[in-house]
């Protein structure tokens, strides 16, 4: 019995004194080791802001933000980490970094499982390049890729969402939103390119609010549609707003709804068509 | 310093080389000595970890009772290796990622686990740290020699990834790449050992 | 399912954990003289790299990182194995004899194969799923059976062989190694994770 007692004192006396010793060296090196990783990843950071010296973390619909700051202090931009939306092959991570006057500096895939040769276009510096420079509202602009249609309107969508919310949340900038109140009572007609093709929808606004959205004419595959009809006009309706979320598994469709009812109002607000 | 001393440390270095003699610790040496600065490194290492538990070990040797002896040396053992895999994190971060896995994995390496219970659990501290010391010498200079000729044949280089890089048959040369792949570790190492014994046997080491 | 079967394919073939990541050298070349206790090492290190990974996995899961106590990995996994193997002595040699007559004697050595540590660490490091890491356990140690048993039926050919002086003994069972390790390079490139 004593010898039991003898042995698993050893090992517990040994055990002890491993586990003290590692924890001593464990807090002198964790914070070194901390400050390496920080000097390496503001190196990566430095590709995008060359005056990087110091970034405070944010956190912002889930996804982690880093403020960058020169080393006055004064804000250079931020950058979005590991943002995830859903691809053509299934879930993107990327990271986007915005300049302090919510224009796009580039973005980086992190991983992705988009078809090799055709929706990893991606990532290639050249597809790249294209939304350099621009803010939220011009990321329409940039061509969508044909074959990789879905690959490319899917991270077009994910960028414009995610630069106009980091430049509102971070940056104070305003969102750019459409007036409604503005718009006369009545019936308009609008059209917007969806993933496949025009979607015409047709809009009743009445006492200077949205009062009801119509599918009139589309052409987008049916199983991908239905998380878009009638989702995307209710969340209009509810939000009385143009700037809504769309990712909703259509994000194609989705923005071409949203697409559709703005070029209704836009006419509306010209004097057209009733 | 007596004889006795000297001995320890030389025995370590020839007579019972590690790796050409004993033939022990063949993971790390087959694995990280494509680059003679990773053979370098891991030699350090593993001679750093050695030294340390040796001493530990045998200060120790009276209390550890017999039963739990080896479960008591390799929580030593491992401590240390953890010391130095934190250590390389921390101030040799290039040496830790070329490294990898092969630093922890010095906790198993035989050489150590061998030193402790035939050497260390049994003589003097002062001993088992010249042991220590020997053994480590002799290890890290086996890894050295192996990482250089294949460093110097598969790379075409020598102090590749440190600042004094140097191609040793100018840029023109094409390296044998086998050499540095794993099959050419193997070919290598097979090679050297056998040049060793032949080289044993003429100077009439046994 | 994808990335399991990936997995098999890439640790038994591809990435064999003998002839092209180094692990489990020692037996590896200790025990790769005669076919029969080749096989014997083979069964034992199934067995218990299956069984290492799987406890290891939930220690770290379930133990570790709840803890904040990441950084006494190594301790740990050495500790949890050595247990684990005496463990599994104890209790072949009290229900099945025979077994433990074929593989008793394999078990110590299996505490100090480097393959078992490093098939633990490995799967925390790629951040394995259960599922995923006991399949990579079993699928790293049939990697390491089949390069222990094919060197084996070599090495039982290369006893009628006539070598040179200089190369017996572990000189030629390397420079052999090394012949398999090139055959084995023609996997490479053919799946990664």
């Amino acid at each position: 019995m004593r010898n039991i007692l003898r042995l698993s004192l050893t090992l517990a006396v040994v055990g002890l004194v491993s586990a003290a010793l590692l924890t001593v060296v464990n807090n002198w090196t964790a914070p070194i080791i901390a400050e390496r990783q920080l000097q390496d990843y503001l190196r990566s950071v430095r590709e995008f802001f060359p005056g990087a010296e110091q970034t405070r973390q944010e956190e912002l619909e889930g996804a982690l933000f880093d403020l960058i700051y020169d080393g006055a202090g004064n804000l250079l931009g931020v950058i979005g980490k590991n943002i995830e939306y859903k691809g053509y092959g299934g879930p993107v991570k990327y990271n986007l970094a915005v300049d302090k006057e919510g224009k796009i500096v580039g973005y980086r895939i992190v991983s992705h499982s988009e078809t090799p040769g055709i929706g990893d276009i991606i990532t290639r510096p050249e597809y790249q390049g294209k939304f350099t420079g621009k803010g939220p509202a011009e990321i329409d602009g940039v061509d969508t890729q044909s074959g990789a249609t879905v690959s490319t309107s899917a991270i077009k969508g994910s960028i414009k969402r995610v630069t106009a919310a980091a430049g509102a949340a971070f940056l104070g900038m305003e969102e750019e939103r459409f007036d409604i109140s503005a718009v006369p009572d009545g019936i308009y007609q609008g059209t917007g390119k969806g993933l496949l093709g025009d979607i015409v929808v047709e809009v009743t606004v009445s006492g200077g609010k949205i009062a009801g959205i119509t599918v009139l004419e589309q052409s987008e595959t049916p199983t991908f549609f239905v998380n878009a009809y009638p989702a995307i006009p209710d969340l209009i309706v509810a939000e009385q707003k143009l700037e809504v979320d769309t990712r909703t598994g259509a994000t194609g469709s989705a923005e071409g709804i949203v697409k559709a009812v703005r070029d209704a109002l836009e006419k509306a607000l010209a004097g057209g068509e009733k | 310093m007596s004889n006795i001393y000297l001995q320890d440390i030389s025995r370590g270095i020839i007579k019972e080389n590690p790796v050409f003699r004993l033939v022990l610790g063949m993971c790390p040496t087959l694995a990280i000595t494509a680059l003679f600065r990773n053979g370098l490194g891991m030699g350090l290492s593993a001679a750093a970890v050695l030294i340390c538990s040796n001493v530990v070990i045998s200060s120790l040797r009276r209390f550890i009772p017999d039963r739990v002896r080896i479960p008591c040396y390799i929580v030593v053992i491992a401590t240390f290796v953890t010391i130095i895999d934190m250590i390389l994190k921390a101030f040799q971060p290039a040496l830790y990622e070329a490294l990898g896995v092969f630093i922890p994995l010095i906790v198993v390496n035989c050489i150590i686990l061998g030193r402790a219970e035939a050497f260390a659990g049994k003589k003097p501290v002062l001993r088992s740290l010249f042991d220590g010391i020997g053994i480590g010498i002799g290890f890290t200079l086996s890894l050295v020699i192996l990482s250089a000729v294949r460093e110097i044949i598969g790379s075409g280089t020598i102090l590749q990834e440190t600042p004094y890089v140097a191609h040793v048959f100018g840029t023109a040369f094409e390296p044998m790449a086998v050499i540095a792949q794993p099959a050419g570790a193997f070919i290598v190492l097979g090679l050297l050992l056998a040049l060793a014994n032949v080289i044993f046997k003429r100077l009439n080491v046994n | 399912m994808e990335k399991l079967l990936s997995i098999i394919f890439i640790y038994i073939l591809v990435d064999n954990f003998v002839l092209q990541r180094f692990f489990g050298i020692c037996p590896f070349l200790g025990v790769s003289r005669k076919m029969e206790t080749a096989m014997g090492m083979s069964m034992a290190v199934v067995f218990v790299m299956a069984l290492a990974t799987l406890v290891t996995w939930l220690f770290y899961t379930h133990v570790l990182v709840p803890l904040r106590l990441e950084y006494l990995q190594i301790v740990a996994f050495i500790l949890v194995i050595a247990s684990l193997v005496q463990l599994v002595e104890t209790v072949l040699r009290k229900i099945s004899p025979t077994l433990y007559q074929g593989l008793g004697i394999f078990l110590p050595l299996i505490t100090t194969n480097c393959a078992v540590l490093a098939v633990a660490l490995l799967a925390v490091q790629n951040e394995f799923t259960l599922v995923e890491a006991v399949v990579f356990g079993i699928a790293a140690s049939i990697g390491f059976s089949i390069a222990l048993i094919i060197m084996a039926g070599i090495r039982e050919r290369l006893e009628l062989a006539k070598v040179p002086g200089a190369l017996q003994g572990t000189a030629v069972t390397l420079i052999t190694a090394g012949i398999l390790s090139l055959a084995f390079m023609g996997f490479r490139g053919m799946l990664s994770l």
